[in-house]
């Protein structure tokens, strides 16, 4: 895969312009979906113009994977409009849900990890696939609560759907380290159950920490640098997966491009040095 | 145990609605409560809504402050909730719930200049395309012309308000340095918003307002002529059009 061993970066609407001038050394970057439905207006044109000189990945957030309402099909065929326009390197979305009954929460919500979200997620990722005609990456997600249904571990789960719906996974190694972290798992066990193959792209991005009833939870904001410990288990998520291409999130309180830039320099790096003992 | 679809449906009630008090039949504790759980992903969905319509209605935002704000963006989510994956449609209602919310009050205004937003936004991601070209026109002959239907360009938007809605808009842009106090009765308003290529507000003629508005109605020519003249029998037809094709509003001509 030609982004093998390269980092990117998040693209957001801010940045366009400098991209399109200074055209950065940056291996890739990746648009969230929803951001460029609209037929027309002068972030879809600069979109289209980076393209030009870049790979672009489609991360999805808003297509509610996870939701019991019928497949949203307008919603669907903006994206496929998109990924025909574009012609992406991957499309993503997430383990999550964020629609019932036709109200959307706009947000990426926690699935049980049952048997029952199983056979469902299975059959909505299969829809997505066959409408794009293609391989979709699903991510986990950060979260701030378990159900008391039986839960299996979130490894578990998104090894069983990728097996039996032949997606592909976006492992968001910082969101790996915000759930061990809320919820009590060694991180490290995640990595280790998610089978080898099966990712083509990691994220990485900055949490927050706060305290809610007196303890401590780490909140999931894309808003800050990538905490040490973070580059610590990604260190060893490229031991365990190879250089997969790795992108740098930043989506609130976005600083210059420079800054980013050097996010990326910092992974690609790493990749570069498993790259070196892969080779 | 609960099924998937009655969790969602539980979910969204807690959020929504703030009925949490099922919370802990199906949220685990494990060391902080159920509620101050579901109230982690709640402050999201405020701080997410709140966040978009900032960006969306940021004039609004600066006449009634930011506490203010934040009040009428938790009302507006409680009635019109978001019905779609793409959170840029929520603001399509912004307008008709400022209008019931402030109605017979003297903020009524503030429903015309959330519409004056809301039409800047649909301009700005709406598709582009080519403005008329007069010689289209010339190539038609004359007993043709009372069936012809014209079309507005794409990213184009007809706003009428009984206030001073551009002035206001204008002294409420962030780079304005005014101080100026808009005077809420030197309106009414007949405003064009068009992007070609960047955002452009103007003032326009009223006929040629009403005539714009036939036509995006899908009227023929005649027809719009007709409602026209109604209101104004000095209307002179051949200059409102040559107006609006100088504004470069048109966007396509179609016989019958």
């Amino acid at each position: 895969m030609h982004l093998q061993g390269k980092s990117g970066i998040g693209l957001r609407a801010q940045h366009h312009a400098e991209i399109i001038a200074r055209l950065p050394p940056v291996g890739w970057f990746e648009a969230h979906s929803e951001n460029y439905f609209a037929n027309g207006g002068i972030h879809r044109e600069q979109l289209l113009r980076i393209r030009q000189h870049y790979e672009i990945s489609l991360h999805g957030v808003g297509l509610s994977l996870g939701s019991t309402d019928p497949m949203n099909r307008d919603h669907l065929r903006a994206l496929s409009r998109l990924v025909e326009a574009v012609e992406p390197v991957f499309v993503s979305e997430h383990l999550s849900w964020g629609s019932v009954g036709g109200t959307y929460l706009n947000d990426l919500l926690p699935l049980p990890y049952t048997d029952e979200a199983l056979r469902h997620l299975v059959a909505r990722v299969c829809q997505v696939q066959d409408a794009l005609g293609r391989e979709i990456l699903i991510e986990n997600i950060s979260s701030y609560l378990r159900y008391r249904c039986h839960e299996v571990p979130e490894w578990e789960f998104l090894s069983a759907l990728a097996h039996e719906s032949g997606c592909a996974l976006l492992l968001d190694v910082n969101n790996v380290y915000v759930n061990a972290m809320n919820h009590g798992f060694d991180p490290y066990s995640f990595l280790q159950g998610v089978p080898r193959r099966a990712v083509r792209e990691i994220h990485l991005a900055g949490h927050t920490v706060t305290h809610v009833d007196g303890r401590e939870v780490r909140i999931d904001t894309h808003g800050t640098h990538v905490a040490d410990e973070v580059w610590r288990l990604y260190s060893a998520a490229l031991h365990r997966f190879g250089p997969i291409p790795t992108l740098i999130e930043w989506d609130t309180d976005i600083p210059d491009l420079n800054v980013l830039e050097a996010e990326a320099t910092r992974a690609a790096c790493m990749l570069e040095a498993v790259h070196a003992v892969a080779a | 145990m609960l099924s998937l679809r009655e969790l969602q449906r539980h979910f969204a009630a807690g959020l929504l609605e703030t009925t949490d008090e099922l919370a802990t039949e199906w949220i685990r504790a494990d060391g902080i409560s159920p509620s101050a759980r579901l109230a982690i992903y709640r402050n999201n969905l405020h701080a997410g809504f709140l966040k978009t319509l900032t960006l969306e209605f940021p004039v609004i935002r600066r006449l009634v402050g930011e506490d203010y704000f934040r009040q009428l963006s938790l009302a507006f989510l409680a009635r019109h909730p978001s019905r779609s994956g793409d959170l840029h449609h929520v603001g399509a209602p912004f307008s008709d719930f400022l209008s019931e919310q402030f109605t017979a009050t003297e903020f009524l205004y503030l429903a015309d200049v959330a519409r004056l937003e809301w039409a800047c936004q649909e301009c700005l991601v709406a598709e582009s395309s080519e403005p008329l070209d007069p010689q289209t026109l010339r190539r038609i002959p004359a007993d043709a012309y009372g069936e012809l239907r014209f079309t507005l360009r794409r990213a184009s938007r007809l706003v009428h308000s009984s206030f001073p809605v551009m002035r206001i808009w204008e002294v409420n842009q962030p780079d304005a340095v005014t101080d100026e106090i808009v005077d809420l009765r030197s309106g009414p308003d007949h405003l064009l918003v068009m992007r070609s290529p960047s955002l452009e507000l103007r003032r326009i003629q009223v006929g040629d307002f009403h005539l714009l508005t036939k036509f995006a109605e899908g009227k023929t020519l005649d027809s719009a002529i007709e409602a026209v003249l109604a209101a104004d029998s000095q209307f002179d037809l051949g200059a409102a059009l040559r107006r609006c094709i100088g504004l470069g509003v048109l966007a396509q001509v179609t016989p019958k």
